[in-house]
């Protein structure tokens, strides 16, 4: 394959991302606009705010200390809870995680998407009643779970609802004091950065321990659709001869094998040897280099945002020889804290447990760029803090999110590894909110205001 | 080579014969992918699978999924002469979606446009804004 079609491929493999990331964003800002649009009066009970309850009345290094304790015990919260994960994980406890996680997307969707419906009736005086309010939030908090966790359903309502769930958490958290939300974001980038990178990392060990395993983690993660440039027509499955042969005699039917969305097929050839079989052209994706087992939907406990281009083996018979597989995870942790009870109760979002085993096919890897929910969730959170203030700094916001989302899906292909999402993105989006707000902003009200320019 | 299997007994559904090793294009009437998402999508069996379940599913009072079910088999509802298996589970939630739907449409239409004419005082008992101030949600919210 030619440059050019690497870079056709990667960039359609680029906004398949970041389409979904923007749609997030633009219904927080919506969200946030029509509701809460210069934050809160009365600020959200959670874990984030267990220590330090920001007034507005408190000085400057008042909310600046209190604000980092706030994050920095809301860090420790997450990384206790992501340990706790990797413990079960690692006993194969997966349907309790699978229940857990199952019951937490529930909660998000029925309690949190419940409230922010009431809120809305609230702001717009729709005269609906609660009957039928009742029946079609059950409705869709009950296909919700379906599609994200224990169902196959039809890719879009999957991608939908992933979007929804990291919409209202993102809008949840926007609720947060204005102090407190910064420092946490910033607070997260790090973590994200410490949590992955690091070998004792509680990530780095949950993407270590489902390679080894060969198993995915329970997550939520949000995968794009494959590239549908290489899909071959698939022969009706009844007899899948051609397909459950394993990948080392599969000349005949490379073009006969469809990418999966969303289902780990095991391949003959062992990760690790992959490699060693790997020709010196490796091409990105369309055939992106696939991960090949585990790894694969995996990843985030709490709200880990993963970031993975997964390789497709190419059939020997193409030029292309497979690439070494190589996963880069994008991890990034979340948490959410239930409003009840006040604080003590910590959702966890997480959830795609793949069905993986016995699949009786073999040869086969989705090609397709994965990005965990806890990117999306912390996205939004910066773009609808933002909105709080002005669109000015919404634009600025989204433009720098958007930059470091991309730069970090580069690095993504030239580091071939686990990566945060996060930091990038959450650094460069902190700057330029506040060059907007200070800087940008003053300039060009005033200049406005006087008529300097016509 | 792969063939389907067709069940005899499906009154009105002819028997179809599928592709042979994956050629593209359709022969006689048979479906290459029988889900909208095309060639990612599940097939077959397990689409028979999911078929089924999500009818059944639906009866639990959500006719969401039913609709979820006829987007997702999209394909089998458009073609009168598909898979005579998935076809009459997509049928019927098609069938059982719209019903439901009419009647909540009903309910909720004369509730939000009769409104305190209609019902008279229990109109307030059951709008979702006068029980949310009732309880201040926006606080329970907080």
């Amino acid at each position: 394959m030619t440059e050019g079609n690497i870079l056709e491929s990667l960039g359609s493999e680029i906004v398949g991302i970041v389409t979904p990331v923007s749609i997030c964003m633009l219904l927080v800002v919506l969200l946030v606009q029509s509701l809460t649009p210069h934050g809160s009066d009365v600020p959200v009970a959670s874990i984030a705010m267990l220590v330090y309850d920001e007034q507005p009345t408190d000085s400057f290094t008042e909310k600046l200390g209190g604000a980092m304790l706030n994050a920095l015990v809301f860090v420790i919260i997450v990384t206790v809870v992501t340990f706790l994960l990797v413990v079960l994980f690692y006993f194969r406890c997966t349907k309790f995680l699978r229940a857990y996680m199952g019951f937490s997307a529930f909660m998000v969707l029925a309690y949190m998407g419940g409230g922010v419906a009431v809120l809305l009736i609230q702001n717009y005086s729709i005269p609906i009643d609660a009957v039928s309010f009742l029946v079609m939030l059950y409705n869709f908090a009950t296909v919700g779970v379906l599609a994200v966790f224990f169902s196959k359903m039809p890719i879009f309502v999957t991608q939908g609802y992933l979007v929804l769930i990291g919409v209202l958490v993102a809008y949840w958290f926007t609720m947060l004091p204005e102090w407190t939300t910064w420092v946490l974001l910033m607070a997260m980038a790090l973590y994200d950065v410490v949590a992955v990178l690091l070998p004792g990392g509680p990530l780095n060990m949950l993407v270590e321990l489902a390679i080894e395993r060969d198993e995915d983690i329970p997550a939520l993660i949000y995968e794009a659709r494959p590239n549908a440039r290489h899909i071959a027509p698939l022969p009706n499955s009844p007899h899948p001869v051609s397909i459950s042969s394993s990948a080392s005699d599969s000349a005949a039917q490379a073009t006969q094998i469809p990418p999966r969305w969303r289902r780990r097929v095991v391949t003959a050839p062992p990760p690790g040897n992959a490699s060693s079989a790997a020709a010196a052209a490796t091409q990105l994706p369309s055939n992106v280099v696939n991960e090949p087992v585990n790894n694969q939907d995996t990843v985030r406990p709490i709200g880990i945002s993963a970031l993975r281009i997964e390789s497709q083996p190419q059939p020997p018979g193409q030029a292309q020889a497979l690439a070494p597989p190589h996963s880069t995870v994008v991890m990034d942790g979340l948490e959410t804290s239930s409003r009840t009870a006040g604080r003590s109760e910590i959702i966890n979002i997480e959830a795609l447990l793949e069905d993986v085993a016995g699949n009786g096919e073999s040869g086969v890897l989705s090609a397709a760029i994965k990005l965990g929910l806890g990117d999306f969730i912390f996205y939004s959170v910066l773009v609808g803090r933002a909105a709080m203030y002005d669109m000015t700094t919404v634009y600025a916001c989204y433009l720098a999110i958007v930059a470091g989302l991309g730069s970090t899906l580069v690095l993504l292909t030239v580091w071939r590894r686990a990566l945060p999402a996060l930091p990038i993105s959450i650094t460069l989006g902190v700057i330029f909110y506040l060059l907007t707000r200070f800087l940008v902003d003053p300039f060009i009200v005033n200049l406005s205001t006087h008529y300097v320019y016509f | 080579m792969a063939e389907r299997e067709v069940e005899a007994g499906w009154p009105g559904s002819s028997v179809t014969e599928s592709n042979e090793s994956g050629s593209p294009g359709r022969g006689g009437g048979a479906l290459q992918w029988v889900t909208v998402d095309g060639p990612l999508g599940v097939q077959q069996e397990e689409a028979l699978k999911l078929a089924r379940n999500f009818f059944y599913g639906g009866f639990c009072l959500l006719p969401w999924l039913w609709f979820v079910n006829c987007f997702y088999f999209w394909p089998v509802l458009r073609q009168r002469e598909s898979d005579p298996l998935i076809r009459p589970y997509v049928l019927w939630s098609g069938v059982g979606c719209l019903t439901m739907t009419v009647a909540l449409l009903a309910w909720s239409l004369t509730f939000a446009i009769g409104g305190e004419d209609v019902f008279g005082s229990s109109w307030r008992y059951f709008a979702v804004y006068d029980i949310a101030d009732k309880y201040s949600m926006v606080q329970m919210l907080s």
